[in-house]
């Protein structure tokens, strides 16, 4: 049974999605505030953690780059609003997903199932993937960049290895939201674009100038040796 | 201003031509005339001196006298006329002044002979009973003086000119702020509330400029305050909402233990709920519109497929999580294939959904819903080409058109524009029970297509049914120019 933690200060919210999760089968852990959770957090060992933006103290994106600096948990924020700056600063805090409130559960839930299927993926079969100075585990789910470990989120990983494994072709926005992230159509492209960001600070020399994860102008991504 | 600085600059260049003409010509002339009074005096003298010598022959000594260039000597001896020129003789010299000389009066006058004008000097001699007439041609100094006035005008019509275009200049130039603050108040009209205006170094203009940016300021802090408020209520409405949908999808789950009273209500709270979403989302949508704010996330897609999926997405979810099929075909032309639109996504997801509710609510359900490729942009009232068979023609398109078809008995025609105002409640108003709209949708749908460069009208549809067109052009110029953070 997987462990969910929920980081909501509203406690109304909270007990509801408490039952709606619980419904749903998982196990349900809550706090009521940033500082809360990260305790939370190191007690439980949660599989996946919902985090809502607005916090009193510390806020959500705080709350989850000090999760970050724990772990590679699946993470989702929960925003009142899905204006780009929200939403891109909460993914550049490191989450994997968001969702908008007020949700519906059922939606959660499938946002919820997909991550959590993600990071169980079991991907002993993969061979080993490299490109330039990288070289990608499937089997130890690792990445090493001149031989170091290099620390990704299990999102990271499947979105460099979905790259890697179409190495020299162009993959849509929409191609990679639907085999990372699970959705359909209508996913949101910033997903994408905001994790590329992220993976380029760990595996290009030079972020800013990147040589493997290339944008294509209009069409997407590709990953060049 | 033009013409304010053309008359001016006439006016004070004839004015100082003329001056200038007057002058000079009073100039030149004194100086002839005392020029020819003292060669008169002297040449007079000259004569007198002579004729006391007896025998002197008059005529010879006529042409010994110095004369000035363009002068000629008359005397009159002892009865006698003598002339060194055969153009002039006693004929030449008026009769009053003949008079004034002969009767002992010295004088000098101008006169005109054969339309030249001539100057002529009397100097009576009554000690040898003779009067000397110098008689000086102004042909010369008339002709300067004609040369003179007609670099004058000349020197006029140039400065008049000159004037017009300094004053064309300088208006302007003095003009160009206001201007400046004619293209802001559009801009500000058109929506875009942060612009202001500059006044440059004129203290007049800056002042005005002034009082213009402080209107523009109060005004945009106006409309945003009232922004920021739909926008903050619709946020507080999130909270609650949160709870309830949760909650509501918790005893969802366990419908089938309900009793039959408590299912027919928790389906009456549930398809409220769902109301009370949109209408919130709507609203924020709303404020986000009015406060400038909404942007663009564009990306590239198969307009088919963009149609396809957006109407898949209005349909319901069944108990194992698949999607229903809709009821109403969705008709794609050839001429489509092929064409790629840059759109975002969710917006135009939201179009379609708002056109198939709308269409469900008061059309008595959607007939087909049709894409198409559009050689022109729009015509209200002109046909939508029915999707072609054949091969593509993606070549020419410039714009695509996504058709949404009722059943219902169509829009009359007085309807057609009100119907994408806010909270607009025409006919429809009274069939508002089916809990479906919220007043907000039609008007959502054309600030979506507005944001896109597109435009959205209603018409007739192919079977009396109302047809709902939005047109999106292929290379969009939309009023937005944001664009995502890549892949760009």
């Amino acid at each position: 049974m997987s462990r969910v933690l929920v980081i909501e200060d509203d406690e109304r919210i909270r007990t509801s999605m408490r039952l709606a999760l619980e419904d749903e089968g998982y196990l349900v852990d809550d706090a009521g505030s940033g500082e809360e959770g990260v305790t939370r957090f190191t007690d439980r060992r949660p599989d996946l953690v919902l985090i809502d933006i607005m916090l009193p103290g510390m806020d959500g994106f705080e709350t989850c780059r000090s999760l970050r600096r724990l772990s590679t948990v699946p993470v989702i924020m929960v925003t009142a609003r899905s204006d780009t700056h929200d939403v891109v600063a909460g993914l550049e805090a490191g989450a994997d997903d968001y969702v908008t409130k007020p949700f519906v559960a059922k939606e959660l839930a499938a946002r919820i199932r997909a991550l959590l299927r993600r990071s169980r993926t079991d991907d002993a079969t993969s061979p080993v993937l490299t490109f330039g100075d990288v070289e990608i585990v499937p089997e130890a789910g690792s990445v090493r960049r001149g031989g170091e470990e290099v620390h990704c989120t299990r999102t990271e990983f499947h979105l460099l290895r979905e790259l890697a494994a179409n190495a020299g072709k162009v993959l849509t926005r929409e191609q990679l939201l639907e085999r990372v992230w699970g959705y359909d159509y209508f996913g949101d492209g910033r997903l994408v674009d905001v994790h590329v960001r992220r993976l380029r600070t760990k595996v290009e020399a030079d972020p800013a100038n990147p040589r493997h994860i290339l944008t294509v102008r209009g069409m997407g991504y590709k990953l060049a040796d | 201003m033009t013409a304010t600085f053309a008359i001016g600059a006439f006016a004070l260049s004839t004015l100082m031509a003329g001056a200038t003409y007057l002058t000079a010509r009073q100039t030149f002339l004194n100086e002839r005339r005392s020029a020819a009074e003292r060669q008169a005096f002297v040449n007079a003298s000259l004569v007198r001196n002579a004729l006391r010598v007896p025998g002197t022959q008059v005529s010879q000594l006529l042409t010994s006298v110095d004369t000035i260039p363009g002068s000629r000597s008359v005397l009159y001896d002892r009865g006698a006329w003598y002339a060194t020129s055969i153009s002039v003789g006693q004929d030449a010299i008026p009769r009053a002044e003949r008079s004034l000389g002969l009767s002992g009066v010295p004088a000098i006058q101008i006169f005109t002979l054969d339309q030249t004008p001539e100057l002529v000097v009397d100097v009576p001699l009554p000690a040898v009973r003779a009067v000397y007439f110098e008689v000086l041609s102004l042909a010369e100094l008339e002709s300067t003086l004609r040369t003179l006035a007609i670099t004058l005008a000349g020197a006029a019509l140039v400065t008049t000119v000159a004037g017009a275009l300094l004053g064309r200049w300088a208006s302007g130039r003095a003009l160009r702020p206001l201007a400046g603050i004619s293209e802001a108040a559009v801009a500000i009209a058109g929506g875009q509330l942060q612009t202001r205006v500059d006044g440059g170094d004129d203290a007049d203009l800056q002042a005005l400029a002034a009082s213009f940016n402080r209107m523009a300021a109060h005004l945009q802090a106006r409309i945003e305050r009232e922004a920021r408020f739909t926008s903050d209520v619709s946020h507080e409405l999130r909270s609650p909402l949160t709870t309830l949908s949760a909650s509501v999808g918790v005893i969802e789950a366990h419908r089938h233990r309900l009793p039959e009273p408590a299912d027919r209500a928790l389906t009456l709270l549930d398809g409220d709920l769902r109301r009370f979403r949109r209408m919130v989302d709507d609203l924020l949508e709303i404020s986000r519109f009015d406060a400038g704010s909404a942007e663009l996330s564009l990306d590239e897609v198969d307009p088919g497929e963009l149609v396809r999926r957006s109407v898949g997405s209005t349909m319901p979810i069944d108990d194992d999580g698949r999607r229903l099929e809709p009821e109403f075909p969705v008709v794609v032309g050839n001429d489509v294939h092929g064409l790629r639109i840059r759109v975002d996504k969710r917006r135009i997801e939201r179009v379609v959904a708002n056109l198939v509710d709308n269409a469900t609510a008061y059309g008595n359900g959607v007939a087909r819903v049709t894409v198409g490729a559009a050689a022109t942009r729009r015509g209200a009232g002109e046909p939508v080409q029915e999707p072609q068979p054949g091969p593509g023609r993606g070549g020419q398109a410039v714009a695509i058109r996504i058709g949404v078809e009722d059943h219902g008995d169509g829009i009359p025609p007085d309807e057609r524009e009100r119907l994408f105002e806010r909270f607009y409640r025409g006919r429809h108003s009274g069939r508002r029970g089916s809990g479906q709209g919220t007043g907000l949708g039609l008007s959502l749908v054309a600030e979506h297509v507005r944001l896109h460069g597109g435009e959205v009208w209603v018409e007739d549809g192919p079977g009396g049914g109302a047809r709902f067109v939005v047109e999106l052009p292929l290379s969009p110029e939309p009023p937005t120019r944001r664009e995502p953070e890549g892949p760009t």
